[in-house]
């Protein structure tokens, strides 16, 4: 269960929103469609930077007293279903198995070569939404479209979470 | 283990999950009597239709669709595409036009080959795991090829609008050509890079490369004035000749049991290798004043050409040439009068080929009468590459059949990672694992 969301008026730490996913490609394109729908008011508290695929100069961007939040649709895990991770336990993962990523290096082992960069990784946390189908020209699926509100509101929580709670619940 | 007994015995080698490779694959090795009997490189990711999904579609469409085939080289699959449809089309454009898109082929080599020789090649050489261990005891190292490869990115993302995927090049052009303040800002990293890239050729230089001595059949676009992107003829080490819409005079597909992806051999069954090696052996002379003096300082252009291992030299020396050639066309450039040109479709077949990072890129359409696509094939360089890989892996295997497992599968994924398989085009990677009998 989400924790109760604070008050979007109540000052917070900037943070930096990393959207990553391809709009044309089905459920790769679920972080742009929730972020699209954040409220207003709460967009404004985040630097939104829709970055495609997750690159380590983006994590090395983030300013040191901000906190990161990237948002992507991921495999493993049950189609529409929202998941949460720090990005230092997403660093921990690196290394453990083989890559499944194809064109570059997968996003676990590019948190933890930001974290090899700056001296530890950057403050805060993996969304993902579970993806089904990723073909191209492909709209959402209806696992993901129907979770898709589920993803927005945790990206609302995560910007407006206290940075003493930055750990997802 | 004495030698004989080493040759006695039967092993059987299986990489099943190559690591630090784009896509998704696997080798495995079968051994007897101190022989490879069976050298296979398998690719296990299902086919992805692309040849099929720009039928009946426009070429502009299909310049979008193609691009989606690999995150690394989109720009290698819009320029084949868009140069096999203005040679069918008898399109002309404008001269700044065809500099643009040698720059932005500068930014796609720039980043794919920072990528590929500081995140995935050169931990092997340095005894590292990954890169990430390379940065925790070599920041500057790592932060050498990063910036680099960020330079390409911006390359990309102001020549393409965006460093993944790039959106503007149309049939006749561009949708828009940059204006000269949004090239300068490039000039001071480039500027860096090209300090970066010269640090790399000496880093790699002093690397200890296995002994591995093989020389395969070299092939590459050739052009008389300048280093191959886009234009020249197909030309091998043993004297082909070719204009690039005809490659499929020479060469021919082959399916292969065990693998999603088509092979590629010459016409008489041989295998042949392409990409940086093969570009250094054939180009040298038009390499940037820069690189082929940097390469010159080596002394290693037979290396190169011999052993494998020492493509990762070839792919420092391309950076500095893409690098300075990048600062040329920035500072000469003028935008063109036309960023497009009109054009008009003709039915006929639509081929070329040009240079992606990894080696020669075909791409042969067979367009109707109301311009839309009937026919694909795409033949990347991996799938090219693979029969050459094969080879190689035969030759080199029995060295390593002394060697303790875990070092015996390094080595055989290092050999691998030079090649720079990008198994995702052919389809997608490699998880070396060694089963004894």
């Amino acid at each position: 269960m989400s924790p109760a969301r604070p008050d979007a008026t109540t000052a917070a730490p900037r943070t930096v929103l990393l959207v990553c996913g391809e709009p044309e490609r089905g459920d790769d394109g679920a972080a742009l469609a929730a972020v699209a729908a954040l409220p207003p008011l709460v967009a404004a508290r985040a630097t939104i930077v829709r970055c495609g695929q997750l690159d380590v100069d983006h994590l090395l961007a983030v300013p040191d007293d901000a906190a990161c939040v990237v948002v992507d649709a991921a495999v493993g895990v049950a189609p529409g279903e929202v998941v949460a991770m720090p990005l230092a336990d997403l660093a921990d993962r690196a290394g453990r198995g083989a890559p499944r990523s194809s064109h570059t290096l997968p996003p676990d082992q590019v948190v933890s070569l930001a974290a090899a960069l700056r001296g530890s990784p950057p403050e805060g946390v993996f969304v993902g939404i579970g993806g089904r189908a990723f073909g191209l020209g492909a709209g959402l699926s209806p696992e993901v479209a129907a979770g898709l509100q589920a993803l927005t509101d945790r990206i609302v929580d995560e910007i407006l979470r206290p940075p003493h709670a930055r750990r997802p619940g | 283990m004495t030698a004989a007994e080493s040759a006695a015995r039967e092993k059987v080698y299986e990489v099943d999950e190559l690591t630090r490779v784009e896509g998704e694959g696997s080798l495995v090795l079968q051994v007897r009597k101190g022989k490879v009997v069976e050298a296979r490189l398998k690719i296990f990711e299902a086919p992805r239709y692309f040849e099929q999904l720009v039928v009946e579609r426009t070429p502009d469409e299909v310049i979008d669709i193609v691009a989606r085939i690999c995150g690394i080289c989109p720009v290698a699959y819009q320029m084949s595409a868009v140069h096999a449809f203005e040679d069918c089309f008898g399109v002309k454009v404008d001269p700044e036009v065809r500099a643009l898109r040698r720059l932005l082929y500068c930014g796609e080599w720039i980043e794919s080959h920072a990528l590929h020789i500081y995140l995935l090649h050169l931990p092997d050489f340095l005894g590292y795991e990954s890169a990430i261990a390379l940065a925790q005891d070599d920041r500057p190292a790592v932060e050498r090829g990063l910036r680099m490869k960020k330079v390409g990115n911006e390359i990309l993302a102001i020549l393409g609008g965006r460093p993944i995927h790039p959106v503007s090049v149309r049939v006749g052009g561009f949708s828009r050509a940059p204006r000269r303040s949004e090239l300068e800002p490039l000039r001071a990293p480039l500027a860096q890079a090209l300090e970066d890239a010269k640090e790399t050729v000496r880093l790699v230089a002093g690397l200890a490369a296995p002994a591995f001595e093989r020389e395969p059949r070299m092939v590459a676009l050739h052009h008389p004035k300048e280093y191959p992107y886009n234009h020249g003829h197909i030309q091998s080490t043993d004297g082909l000749d070719l204009r690039p819409s005809d490659w499929d005079r020479a060469f021919r597909e082959v399916q292969v049991e065990g693998t999603m992806a088509l092979h590629a051999r010459t016409k008489d069954g041989g295998t042949y290798l392409l990409g940086p090696a093969s570009r250094i052996v054939l180009d040298a002379e038009q390499l940037h004043p820069v690189a082929r003096e940097a390469l010159a300082a080596t002394g290693m252009v037979d290396a190169i050409r011999t052993n494998i291992y020492w493509s990762i030299l070839a792919r420092a020396v391309e950076l500095i040439h893409a690098i300075a050639e990048a600062i040329d066309l920035i500072d000469s450039y003028r935008p063109p009068i036309e960023a497009r040109v009109a054009w008009g479709p003709r039915p006929g077949v639509a081929a070329w080929a040009t240079e992606a990072p990894r080696g020669l890129l075909f791409h042969r359409y067979e367009v109707d009468e109301r311009g839309r696509v009937a026919h694909a094939q795409i033949v990347p360089p991996t799938s090219q590459n693979q029969g050459a890989i094969e080879d190689d892996l035969r030759e080199f295997a029995p060295s390593v059949l002394d060697l303790p497992d875990d070092e015996a599968t390094l080595r055989l994924e290092q050999l691998i990672r030079s090649y720079d398989p990008c198994i995702s085009c052919a389809t997608h990677f490699l998880d070396v694992r060694i089963l004894r009998d």
